[in-house]
């Protein structure tokens, strides 16, 4: 097998005994789960390396064929080989867009032109999600499809470093809400991984970036060096998203993060959509799979040529034949551009920094290749070229086992492990008061760890109990964020209503572990009646908001609180 | 008379009902419980007729405090007065600097809320801040204190660590804009300014009416800009009205040219975004 090493570019200089510096013994290794391909990489005891499956590829297909042979206990899977495989139509992927999304989500109904059963009710529930397996459609979930190719990962990474591996960092995307992330710590949990830490992607870039900058620094002798300034644009087939990170002397503050779920995969069906428009039916499952990979290819190559032939053999007799140009492509998908263009300018509004602010303009991800996204960041970040020090596609699992040896202490002599990097929060936590409203308690793009505590009154005179409803979100309305948990908060000294004080505290620490506290103070002191409620959340399997229609139609205002008015609790 | 609409325009720029302002989030103050400020006769509650259904609106964001005192329920912390020595090594605190880490163990200590947030940069306990970088002083202690860093140690101090660090963002964030920094002082003399506050000064609201109209009619970028830094100007001047007033004690004026800056930061936010 060729064992080929890939060495980072500024760690050249170490010198070969600090290569033989022994390895912790549980380094955690870095993971990647992509929409469309995943990766491995592990820090050796002296540089990262990304790891190779069993057949020699550093990146593997996102994709689980579910097999027709019928073991005793149900179905076999594994992970394709080749595209033929691909193509036999027992395959899901781009669970990576569906896991830990309800049947309303926009994401959702835009899967359902994806070439397996994706069933959906409307209802605000999981999708029921299917591939055919000798002629009968076998569902499975997003949990178990990510699982399976984690499990194939962790497989393949133990035969490689003849170790057990037990612990990981995986890059996630920005607009992950803490109930995605449960769902890919539960995956990995059925693979035998534990979560060390979920980075959001870009984060893991900004870090190499920050290693790169202080090695540079190292290596040039200039004392604790200049401030930098980057923007991180990171585009895949499912997300994308933007970071700013201000880095000196090896400690990074993560400015801003932003993402949304669009990416190479939403350029992908417009294009379909666009040249064939009668695609899209269960029915016609293969030719459907055959037209996506046509496609996807054309797409590829529309990056070096300014237009390409797209040529289908459906197989069946049938062949289809369209042209397609760049300047066609880039009309198609005005829209999805519009959105990058967006998110950039927010994220640095929301870092309150300029483009004239920005050191250097980072870009990866399998859509960073596309001329159209390349022009469009450099020209709002006023940049002639990007960064070019970092591997646009192996650039998040670099980083996260960069991080997954940070993490598990593992130390370097040549001084490239000495970073930290402060992250922030994706989105705003909060609760429900006065019968709707969401008040953010810890907001957006906070830097962690932090703990914040507001104080509430109750809505009702004499109220004892108050139901604390916790959500994520940005909208002003509780309802249109996503619910966390809930608990009750009892003994409230009794009195008219806006009199009580209810202190309720969030917590998120370094490790993104959301806990909040709840409960009631005594009147006009800052003393606790009793001992603080504390709930981790988001807690398990909370009800997709169905929960909170139950609680209202069961309790209706009674247990509400409310926002303490400045002017009735004058001291 | 202002028109309805034009008061309502009016009263979205000056309540920040587009966005809330992420000021004021204060963790861990070491105080004595605030004494409250609220201006009595607010725009709102004369005319609060006028706006009926729409009124809870502005109040959503009308959190009027979020401080946590010293000694919350929640705090791990033991309080000050301990003796100031390593909790680890015994190692006696440094004579001069605030007491976070032990130099001689490196062991992050227990958060002592009788220290401020300027004394952990340094400074003193002033608006204008001298000389140095607190981008940078806020990395060194975050190199000290960050709990990534400490991840071989104890639960304990694993916890320290947590709430020296959260301090440390917090004391960074308040101290780095003039606004929160201004408010910070005036907490620490005791009084704390309500955040959402409306306002009654009538000359205030007629200038930030033809501010927003201003905005909203420049068409150019070039005039957009130029209303930017006009605001600016007054910006500057306001929180020099600020420094004064407070040097000299005069909290009352103070805190007006609190409201005055935070009507003009509102008012850039407005231009950066049109921009």
């Amino acid at each position: 097998m060729a064992d080929e090493i890939y060495t980072v570019a500024y760690d050249s200089e170490t010198s070969a005994d600090e290569r033989a510096k022994p390895v912790p013994a549980d380094i955690a290794i870095g993971i990647d789960i992509g929409t469309s391909k995943c990766s491995f990489a592990i820090w050796n005891g002296a540089e990262v390396e990304v790891l190779q499956n069993t057949q020699i590829q550093s990146t593997i297909p996102s994709h689980v064929l579910f097999k027709d042979e019928m073991p005793p206990e149900g179905f076999s899977y594994e992970v394709p080989r080749s595209g033929a495989e691909i193509l036999s139509g027992s395959d899901a992927f781009n669970m990576k867009r569906l896991i830990g999304r309800v049947d309303t989500d926009p994401v959702v109904k835009s899967s359902k032109m994806l070439p397996f059963m994706v069933q959906t009710f409307g209802i605000g529930q999981i999708p029921l999600i299917a591939v055919p397996v000798n002629n009968v459609w076998r569902s499975t979930t997003p949990e178990e499809v990510l699982a399976i190719f984690l499990a194939e990962l962790k497989e393949n990474a133990e035969h490689k470093l003849k170790r057990p591996i037990r612990k990981a960092v995986l890059t996630v995307p920005i607009s992950f809400s803490r109930l995605q992330l449960t769902r890919i710590e539960q995956a990995c949990a059925m693979a035998g991984i534990h979560v060390f830490r979920l980075m959001p992607e870009p984060t893991a870039v900004a870090l190499l970036y920050a290693q790169q900058q202080q090695q540079q620094i190292i290596h040039e002798n200039m004392g604790s060096g200049m401030e930098k300034v980057a923007l991180i644009f990171s585009m895949g087939a499912g997300f994308c998203d933007v970071a700013i990170t201000i880095t000196a002397g090896g400690v990074s503050q993560i400015k801003a993060l932003l993402g949304i779920p669009v990416g190479g995969e939403d350029m992908l069906q417009n294009i379909i959509h666009y040249l064939f428009p009668d695609f899209g039916s269960l029915e016609k499952m293969k030719s459907n799979r055959l037209l996506r990979i046509a496609v996807q290819n054309a797409i590829h190559e529309l990056s070096s040529q300014t237009s390409v032939e797209v040529k289908v053999d459906l197989r069946d007799g049938k062949i289809k034949s369209r042209s397609l140009t760049r300047v066609e492509f880039e009309e198609v998908n005005h829209k999805v551009f519009v959105k990058c263009e967006k998110l950039i300018a927010q994220c640095l509004l929301d870092a309150r920094l300029t483009a004239e602010d920005l050191s250097d303009v980072i870009l990866v991800g399998g859509c960073s290749s596309v001329p159209k996204i390349r022009s469009l960041v450099l020209s709002l970040c006023k940049k002639e070229d990007s960064y070019d020090g970092i591997d646009p596609l192996e650039a998040s699992v670099r980083g996260a086992a960069t991080e997954g040896a940070i993490a598990s202490g593992a130390s370097d002599a040549s001084g490239s492990l000495d970073l930290l990097t402060i992250q922030v929060t994706t989105t705003s936590l909060g609760i429900r008061v006065d019968g709707g409203d969401f008040v953010p308690i810890i907001r957006r793009n906070t830097s962690v760890p932090v703990r914040k505590e507001m104080v509430f009154t109750t809505a009702n005179d004499d109220q004892a109990e108050a139901l604390v409803v916790v959500y994520e979100g940005e909208s002003r309305r509780a309802e249109e964020n996503i619910i966390l948990g809930y608990f009750k908060i009892t003994g409230i000294p009794s009195g008219p209503r806006g009199s009580a004080e209810v202190g309720i505290c969030m917590d998120v620490d370094t490790s993104n572990v959301l806990r909040v506290y709840g409960g009631a103070h005594l009147l006009r002191t800052q003393q606790a009646v009793s001992p603080f409620l504390e709930v981790r959340m988001p807690m398990a399997d909370i009800g997709q908001g169905w929960s909170v229609q139950a609680l209202v139609k069961i309790y209706g205002s009674t247990m509400d609180l409310a926002a303490t008015p400045p002017n009735e609790v004058q001291k | 008379m202002w028109n309805r609409s034009k008061l309502y325009a009016a009263a979205k720029i000056l309540n920040g009902a587009l966005r809330p302002r992420p000021y004021l989030a204060q963790v861990f103050y070491p105080l004595p419980p605030p004494r409250r400020v609220c201006s009595e006769d607010s725009l709102f509650h004369r005319d609060s007729k006028i706006f009926d259904g729409s009124l809870h609106h502005f109040h959503l964001f009308r959190i009027a405090r979020c401080t946590i005192y010293s000694g919350s329920p929640y705090s791990t912390s033991p309080g000050h007065g301990d003796g100031l020595v390593c909790w680890k090594c015994g190692e006696p605190a440094p004579l001069a600097g605030p007491f976070l880490s032990c130099v001689s163990c490196r062991a992050v200590q227990p958060v002592d809320s009788s220290v401020d947030y300027f004394q952990i940069f340094g400074q003193e306990r002033r608006y204008e801040l001298k000389g140095e970088n607190l981008e940078r002083i806020y990395k060194e202690w975050q190199k000290k204190l960050h709990p990534d860093l400490v991840h071989s140690k104890s639960e304990k101090e694993k916890s320290y660590a947590d709430e020296q660090s959260a301090r440390v963002i917090d004391a960074y964030r308040t101290l780095s804009e003039p606004l929160s920094r201004a408010l910070y002082l005036l907490q620490l003399a005791g009084i704390l300014v309500d955040e959402e506050n409306t306002i009654g000064d009538p000359e205030l609201l007629a200038e930030m009416m033809d501010v927003r109209e201003a905005i909203e009619e420049a068409s150019d970028q070039k005039t957009l800009k130029e209303i930017q830094s006009q605001i600016r100007r007054k910006h500057q001047e306001w929180s020099k009205s600020f420094k004064d007033a407070f040097d000299k004690r005069d909290f009352d004026f103070a805190i007006i040219a609190t409201q005055r800056m935070r009507y003009y930061e509102r008012a850039i936010e407005e231009i950066v975004k049109k921009l």
